[in-house]
C-alpha cells in the first residue's frame, strides 16, 4: 500500500529481470542461447563489414582507376553473401523454429507443474489469479522475445559502433551529428513509450469488452440465447459505444503522439539529413570531399539511422519484458500454503473436525507490486461460504449426509476435508492425526470425491475414470465395474470404442459428446474406481433423471456397505438413507441426527423435507 | 473423402482471380465506410513514392552532376533546401493524419467488418457450430477480420509507394544506361521462390492449428480454476503434460517436413537478388565507368556512383514489392475464410408469416432427427401436438432426446424426417424473428451475459418504464430480494469482468435470473429445460408455483427430472431412446402402471418410504 507508485521500475530491476530470463533460456535451451549471441555478434560484424566494403568500393571508383581492386572487392562481397546467406537461412528456417518451440514446451511444462502445486485458494482470489496465474499465459512467448531482442540488440550495437567509428575517421562532424540525433531519439522514444503505456491501460478494459462480445458470437455457448432474443441488439449497441470510446482514447493520445512525431521525424529526421547534405555539398565544393566519399557517407548514414532506430525500439521493450518477468519470478517464488506433511497415510478408521473455522484470507497471497497508480484490485467475494466453529466426527462404515441451502458452506467443508484448503482455526483429524502431517498427495488419494462442479477431461473414458493413470492390463476390470455401478453401462454399450472412446469431439472426430447426466455418471464412476474407504459425493445426482438417481442410490447403499460415504445434497430424497444428517446454514452446523430424529425435532430440516415431499404425497392420496 | 481433399487442396492455392476479388472486397468495404481516409491514404502513397525518388536518387544525381560540372553551389543548395522544406511540410500533415485522424477510420472500418460477421453468426444454424470444418473457418474469420481489412489497405499503400519509386528509379537508370534495366527485371523472376516459400509457411501454420488447439486445452486445464480441484486429486495432470509433449513431437514432424524446402527457396532468392542482381549491376557499372569511360559511351563517374547507390534502392523496392504482392496473396487466403462465412447461406430458411400473438397449435408429425456425423437417429418417429394453453411435461432418462426435441420445436435444427407445423403450416413459412420471439425459454445450459440484470432479463433494449415489469419478473423467479440488495439494483452488471461494482452470482441465482426472462416475456410458447436443477427445494417450490401462475393460458413444455413437477402438467410425455414411450395425464399414466408410474413411485418412495407408496 505504501509504495503504490512503484510502477516505475529502476533500470537495475529491468536489467536483473531480463538477465534472469536469459539465464532461464540458457538453462532450458543452451543451443538457442548460444546462437543468439553468435547471431548477434557475427551478424553485427558482417553488417558493418558489408558497409565498409561498399564504402571502399565507392571510394575506388574513378576513370582509369584500379579496376582489379573493384573486382576483388565485389568478389569478396559475393563470397560473403553466399556464405552468410546460407547460414542465415539455415538458422532461421531450419534450426530456430524447432528450438523456439522446444523452449516454449519446456517452459510451459515447468509453469504447468508450478501451477499444479498452487493452492486451490490461489484460483479463488481474483487478484492473485489475474496477476500471476493467468499472466503466465504469455511468459514463454515473452522468453522468446527477450532472446530475439537481445540477439538483435547485440547485432545493432556491434554494427552501429563499427559504422560510427568508420564515420569518425571520414567525417567527424557527421558522426557527432548522428550521435546527438541518437541520444535525442532515445529520450523522445522513452517519453512516447510512457505515453503508450498509459494509453494501453485506458484501452485495456475496452479491448476486453470487445473480446467478450466477440466471444459471445464465436462460441456455441450463447448461440441459442442470441437466436431467440433481442440480446443481439443490446450487444451491438454496446459494441458501437465501445468502438466510439476506443476512437476517443486513440484520438486523444494521437494528438500527443503527433507532437512527438513532428519533432522526431521533422527535426531529428529530415531536418538533420538536409542540413548534413548542405554541409557535405559545401565540403565538396571546397574540394575537401570526393564524389565517391559523399555517396559513401550518405549510404552509411542511412544504414546507421536504420540500425539506431531499430536498436531504440528494442531497448524500450525491455522494461515491458521486465514487468512480465517480475510476475514470472514471483510466480515461481510463491510457496503454497497447503504444505505436504511427511507421514504415510494409513487405512481409514475415523475422521473428526474439531471446532473448525474457515474464511478466505486473500490478503495472505502475494500481490503484484508494479501496478499502475490508479489500479483498483478486483472486488473479492464476500466470505459467504465461510465456516464457523464446526465440529463433527464419523467412523469407518458410516453414511452421513450434509444438507443445507445454496451457500451454506457445504462445499467448503468438502474442500477442507480434501485438504484443498487448510482451516483458519481448529483442526481436522484423520485417524486422530492432524491431516497436515500426512503426505498430501497420498492423503487425497485415500478419499474418493466427486464435486458438484466436476470436470470431464478431453481424453478417453478409461483415463477419465481412473483420473489419469490407466493401464489396460490392470485397470480394465476396475473401470468397467465402476462404470457399471455408476449406471453408465447402457451408454457404454452404444460406444464403438468402449472405454477407449475419447470424450468430446474437440480433438477426435470419433469422440463423443456426453450429456450432463452422462458426464456426471463418469464423475461418479471415478469415485467407485478409486475404491477408497471414504467417499464424498457432492450433489451426485443433480443432473440425473429419476431412474438413474434411484439406481445410483441403490448402488451406493448396496456396494458401499463397509465404506464411509459423505453425501452433500439439497435433494433430501438422497440423504434420507444416511445414518446421520448434518444440516448447515450460514456456515454453521444447525441440526444433526438421523432422519427420524430430525423430523421429530420439527426444525429446519423437517420444514425443508416437507416442502420437497409435499407434491408426491398429494398425488398419492 | 476425395472430394473433401480436393476442397482442401484448392483452398491452399487460391486462384489469382479469387485473390484479386478478395482484396477488392476488402477495399470496397474501406471505400464505403471511409472514402476520405482512403483518398488521402492513396494520394499520400503516391507522394511518398515520388519524394523517395526525389530525395533518394534524383537529388543525389543533381548534386553529383552540379559538383562535377563545377556549377554555382548556391543553386544546388537552394534546390536541396527547397526539397527539404517540401518533405518536412508533407510529413507534418501526414503525422497529423496518422496519429489524429486515422484511428477514427480504422476502428470504424474494422468494427463494420466485425459486425458483419456477428450478424452472420446470429443467422447460421446451430449445426454449424458442431461441424469442425465450418467452425474452424469461422473462428479463423473472427480472429482475422478485425485487422485484416485494414492490412489490405496498408499493403496497397506500400504497393503504390514501391511502384512509384521503382518506376522513377528505373527511369533514371534507363536514362543513364538502358542495359541496367536487365538488373531491374531479374529480381521479378525471383518472386516465384518467395511465393513458394509463403505457401509453405501457410501450410505449416494450417497444419499446426490442431496442435495449438490441443496445447491450448492443456493450458486451460492447468490455469483455469474450474479444473483445479480434479487436477489435484488424481494424476490427470501427468496425462496433460504428456499430451503437451506429444504436441511438440507432432509439431517437429510438421516443421521437418517443410523446413529444408523452405530454406532453399529463401536461399535461392537471396543469392539471386543480393549476389547476381546487385553485385552484377555494380560490376557492370564500375566496369563501364572505370574501363570504358564516358568518352567512349560508358558512364560518368557521377552516374556510376548514383547507380551504385540506387541499385540498392531498386533491389530494396523490388524485394519488398515481391513481399508486398505475396501479402495480397495472404490477405486473399484469410479473406477467403471471411467471405466463405459471410456468403454462407444458412440452411434454415424462413418465410413471411407472422406468428399470431396468442400462439397456435404446434404439431410434430412423425419426426426423426439425426445429428450430422452421428450414426444413429436421436429422435425416431415422434408425433404429438401442443395445443393452445396446454402444459406438457417432457420426462425420460438422460439422452432420450428431450432436449433435441425442444431444439427442433424451436427450429434450431430441421428434422431429418417428418415435419413440424404451426397451425397446420410448416415452420419454414414463418418469419424467423417472429417465430423465435414467440418462445420464452430457459435452456438447460442457459447463459447470462455480462450486462445489467435488467438487460439480462429483457434480453433486448429496454424502453421507458419497464423497470416495473423486470422487478415483478425477478420477484416471481424469487431473486428480487438478492438483486435489490445490490447497490445499483436491477442496473447492476453481472460478473465483475467489466465493472468493479458488478456482482458474481451462484449457479442457482443465475438460473433464477434466466427464469425471470420467461416471466417477463409475452411469448405464447414457453419452454423450460430443467428449470429447477440448480435450485434448492424451497426456491424450487416457490418457482413452480409462480411459474404456473405466470404461464396461465400459454402453451408450455417443460423438461424436468423431478416428477413432482409433472403432476402439475396437463399431459406427460415419456421419452425413451428417441421415441415417445408413454403419453397421457399424470393420473392416466399412473393408472396405466407402466414405466412412468414405476419411475414416479421410485422417486416418491425415497421421500415417503416404501410403505406409503405401496399403500397409496
Amino acid at each position: 500500500m505504501a509504495d503504490k507508485k512503484k510502477i516505475k521500475q529502476s533500470i537495475g530491476t529491468v536489467f536483473k529481470n531480463n538477465i534472469y530470463m536469459l539465464k532461464q533460456v540458457a538453462h532450458y535451451t543452451p543451443g538457442y542461447f548460444v546462437f543468439m549471441i553468435i547471431e548477434g555478434v557475427v551478424w553485427g560484424l558482417i553488417n558493418s563489414a558489408e558497409a565498409i566494403f561498399t564504402f571502399n568500393l565507392l571510394n575506388s571508383v574513378e576513370y582509369g582507376g584500379n579496376f582489379g581492386k573493384v573486382v576483388l572487392i565485389l568478389g569478396i562481397m559475393a563470397l560473403f553473401k553466399i556464405i552468410t546467406g546460407a547460414f542465415d537461412k539455415w538458422y532461421w528456417h531450419i534450426y530456430n523454429p524447432l528450438l523456439k518451440q522446444k523452449l516454449h514446451l519446456k517452459m510451459q511444462a515447468e509453469l504447468f507443474k508450478k501451477a499444479h502445486t498452487l493452492d486451490v485458494a490461489c484460483f479463488d482470489d481474483p487478484e492473485f489469479y489475474n496477476d500471476f496465474v493467468w499472466a503466465m499465459d504469455q511468459s514463454d512467448k515473452r522468453a522468446v522475445e527477450v532472446v530475439e531482442d537481445t540477439g538483435k540488440l547485440i547485432n545493432r550495437v556491434v554494427a552501429s559502433t563499427a559504422l560510427v567509428s568508420l564515420m569518425m575517421t571520414v567525417s567527424p562532424w557527421v558522426a557527432i551529428l548522428i550521435l546527438v540525433m541518437s541520444v535525442l531519439t532515445i529520450v523522445l522514444d522513452t517519453m512516447v513509450n510512457k505515453l503508450s503505456f498509459r494509453q494501453s491501460k485506458e484501452n485495456n478494459p475496452l479491448e476486453r469488452k470487445k473480446k467478450y462480445i466477440n466471444r459471445v458470437y464465436r462460441l456455441a455457448d450463447h448461440a441459442k440465447e442470441l437466436r431467440i432474443s433481442g440480446a443481439d441488439g443490446l450487444l451491438m449497441d454496446e459494441y458501437d459505444q465501445n468502438t466510439e470510446k476506443l476512437i476517443e482514447v486513440q484520438t486523444r493520445y494521437g494528438k500527443k503522439y503527433f507532437w512527438f512525431g513532428v519533432f522526431e521525424w521533422m527535426v531529428l529526421g529530415d531536418g538533420i539529413f538536409f542540413a548534413m547534405l548542405i554541409y557535405l555539398i559545401l565540403q565538396m565544393n571546397a574540394g575537401a570531399l570526393q564524389i565517391g566519399g559523399f555517396i559513401a557517407i550518405i549510404s552509411v548514414y542511412w544504414r546507421i539511422r536504420w540500425l539506431l532506430s531499430d536498436l531504440i525500439e528494442r531497448l524500450t521493450k525491455y522494461s515491458l519484458h521486465s514487468l512480465f518477468i517480475e510476475k514470472y519470478r514471483e510466480f515461481f517464488k510463491f510457496e503454497p500454503t497447503v504444505k505436504s506433511g511427511s507421514l504415510p497415510v494409513p487405512e481409514f478408521e475415523s475422521f473428526e473436525l474439531k471446532n473448525v473455522s474457515f474464511s478466505y484470507d486473500f490478503d495472505a497471497l502475494p500481490k503484484y507490486k508494479f501496478h499502475d497508480e490508479d489500479y483498483v484490485p478486483p472486488k473479492k467475494e464476500a466470505n459467504r461460504d465461510a465456516l464457523k466453529n464446526v465440529s463433527l466426527s464419523f467412523k469407518k462404515g458410516e453414511k452421513l449426509a450434509i444438507v443445507g441451502y445454496n451457500g451454506a458452506g457445504k462445499t467448503t467443508l468438502i474442500k477442507l476435508i480434501m485438504r484443498l484448503y487448510d482451516p483458519t482455526e481448529g483442526e481436522i483429524l484423520y485417524n486422530g492425526t492432524d491431516v497436515r502431517e500426512f503426505d498430501v498427495d497420498q492423503y487425497r488419494k485415500r478419499i474418493g470425491a466427486v464435486f458438484q462442479d466436476f470436470k470431464i477431461f478431453a481424453t478417453s473414458i478409461a483415463e477419465n475414470v481412473m483420473n489419469g493413470e490407466y493401464s489396460e492390463s490392470d485397470d480394465k476390470e476396475k473401470v468397467l465395474n465402476a462404470l457399471d455401478m455408476a449406471d453408465f453401462s447402457v451408454k457404454l454399450d452404444s460406444l464403438e470404442d468402449g472405454i477407449e472412446t475419447k470424450l468430446t469431439r474437440e480433438f477426435d472426430e470419433k469422440g463423443t459428446n456426453l450429456s450432463g447426466g452422462e458426464q456426471q455418471k463418469i464423475a461418479i464412476a471415478r469415485v467407485f474406481a478409486s475404491n477408497c474407504d471414504m467417499m464424498i459425493l457432492d450433489e451426485p445426482s443433480s443432473a440425473l433423471d429419476p431412474n438413474a438417481e434411484y439406481r445410483l442410490n441403490q448402488a451406493i447403499t448396496e456396494k458401499t456397505k463397509d465404506k464411509t460415504v459423505v453425501f452433500i445434497s439439497h435433494r433430501l430424497s438422497t440423504t434420507r438413507m444416511a445414518d446421520r444428517i448434518y444440516m448447515f446454514a450460514g456456515g454453521r452446523l444447525q441440526e444433526e441426527g438421523s432422519h427420524a430424529e430430525l423430523m421429530a425435532r420439527n426444525g429446519k430440516y423437517a420444514e425443508m423435507f416437507r416442502l420437497q415431499s409435499e407434491k408426491y404425497e398429494l398425488t398419492q392420496q | 473423402m476425395s472430394k473433401k481433399e480436393d476442397k482442401k487442396g484448392k483452398k491452399k492455392k487460391l486462384s489469382f482471380k479469387r485473390t484479386v476479388s478478395n482484396n477488392l472486397f476488402a477495399l470496397k468495404i474501406i471505400w464505403k465506410n471511409a472514402p476520405f481516409y482512403m483518398t488521402v491514404y492513396l494520394i499520400s502513397s503516391i507522394i511518398y513514392g515520388i519524394l523517395d525518388f526525389l530525395v533518394g536518387s534524383f537529388m543525389l544525381r543533381l548534386i553529383v552532376d552540379s559538383i562535377s560540372e563545377k556549377n554555382e553551389v548556391s543553386r544546388i543548395i537552394t534546390i536541396v533546401a527547397g526539397l527539404g522544406l517540401i518533405n518536412i511540410t508533407f510529413n507534418f500533415f501526414m503525422q497529423w493524419f496518422w496519429n489524429v485522424l486515422s484511428p477514427r477510420y480504422t476502428n470504424r472500418i474494422a468494427a463494420h467488418v466485425e459486425k458483419m460477421l456477428f450478424k452472420k453468426a446470429g443467422e447460421v444454424e446451430l449445426a454449424c457450430y458442431e461441424t469442425p470444418d465450418f467452425y474452424d473457418k469461422y473462428v479463423k474469420a473472427m480472429d482475422e477480420a478485425y485487422t485484416r481489412v485494414t492490412k489490405v489497405m496498408r499493403s496497397l499503400n506500400l504497393l503504390i509507394q514501391r511502384i512509384v519509386a521503382l518506376f522513377s528509379n528505373s527511369l533514371l537508370l534507363f536514362f543513364i544506361d538502358p542495359v541496367l534495366i536487365i538488373f531491374g527485371v531479374f529480381p521479378l523472376l525471383l518472386g516465384i521462390f518467395r511465393r513458394k516459400s509463403n505457401v509453405l509457411s501457410h501450410k505449416i501454420s494450417t497444419e499446426q492449428k490442431p496442435l495449438n488447439r490441443r496445447a491450448e486445452y492443456v493450458r486451460r486445464t492447468f490455469y483455469l480454476g474450474e479444473y483445479a480441484k480434479e487436477m489435484r486429486l488424481g494424476n490427470m495432470y501427468k496425462n496433460m503434460l504428456r499430451d503437451l509433449a506429444a504436441t511438440y513431437t507432432d509439431f517437429k514432424a510438421i516443421v521437418k517436413k517443410y523446413r529444408v524446402k523452405r530454406a532453399l527457396y529463401e536461399y535461392f532468392q537471396h543469392i539471386g537478388l543480393e549476389v547476381i542482381t546487385i553485385l552484377g549491376a555494380m560490376l557492370y557499372s564500375t566496369y563501364s565507368a572505370m574501363c570504358v569511360g564516358v568518352d567512349n559511351g560508358g558512364m560518368s563517374i557521377g552516374d556510376c556512383v548514383v547507380v551504385l547507390n540506387s541499385i540498392g534502392m531498386i533491389s530494396y523496392c523490388l524485394n519488398s514489392l515481391v513481399q508486398n504482392v505475396s501479402e495480397f496473396g495472404e490477405h486473399g487466403l484469410f479473406l477467403e475464410d471471411v467471405r466463405f462465412f459471410l456468403d454462407y447461406e444458412p440452411a434454415i430458411k424462413w418465410g413471411e408469416l407472422t406468428v399470431p400473438s396468442e400462439g397456435g397449435v404446434l404439431s410434430v408429425n412423425n419426426v426423426s432427427f439425426r445429428y450430422s456425423g452421428s450414426e444413429e437417429d436421436t429422435l425416431k418417429n415422434v408425433s404429438f401436438s401442443l395445443n393452445k394453453g396446454e402444459r406438457i411435461a417432457l420426462v425420460g432418462s438422460n439422452g432420450s432426446g428431450k432436449t433435441t426435441l425442444v431444439k427442433l420445436l424451436m427450429r434450431f435444427y430441421d428434422p431429418t424426417g417428418g415435419d413440424i407445423s404451426l397451425d397446420g403450416k410448416p415452420l419454414k413459412e414463418y418469419d424467423g424473428e417472429s417465430f423465435r420471439k414467440s418462445f420464452g425459454t430457459v435452456f438447460q445450459d442457459f447463459k447470462l451475459f455480462s450486462m445489467s440484470v435488467k438487460n439480462n432479463v429483457l434480453l433486448r433494449k429496454s424502453t421507458e418504464n419497464e423497470d416495473e415489469k423486470v422487478v415483478s419478473a425477478l420477484k416471481n423467479s424469487g431473486i428480487y430480494d438478492k438483486v435489490n440488495g445490490f447497490e445499483k439494483g436491477i442496473d447492476t452488471v453481472l460478473t465483475r469482468e467489466f465493472d468493479d461494482l458488478g456482482e458474481n452470482m451462484s449457479v442457482g441465482e443465475q438460473q433464477k435470473i434466466a427464469l425471470a426472462r420467461v416471466f417477463v416475456s409475452d411469448a405464447p410458447f414457453v419452454i423450460l429445460d430443467e428449470p429447477s436443477s440448480a435450485l434448492d427445494p424451497i426456491a424450487e417450490y416457490k418457482m413452480f408455483e409462480n411459474m404456473m401462475k405466470a404461464t396461465e393460458g400459454k402453451s408450455v413444455i417443460f423438461i424436468s427430472h423431478r416428477l413432482s413437477a409433472a403432476v402439475l402438467s396437463d399431459r406427460v410425455i415419456l421419452m425413451e431412446n428417441g421415441s415417445i414411450a408413454e403419453c397421457g395425464t399424470h393420473s392416466e399414466l399412473m393408472a396405466q402402471n407402466g414405466k412412468y408410474a414405476s419411475m414416479f413411485k421410485k422417486q416418491a418412495e425415497s421421500y415417503l418410504g416404501s410403505e406409503v407408496v405401496s399403500h397409496g
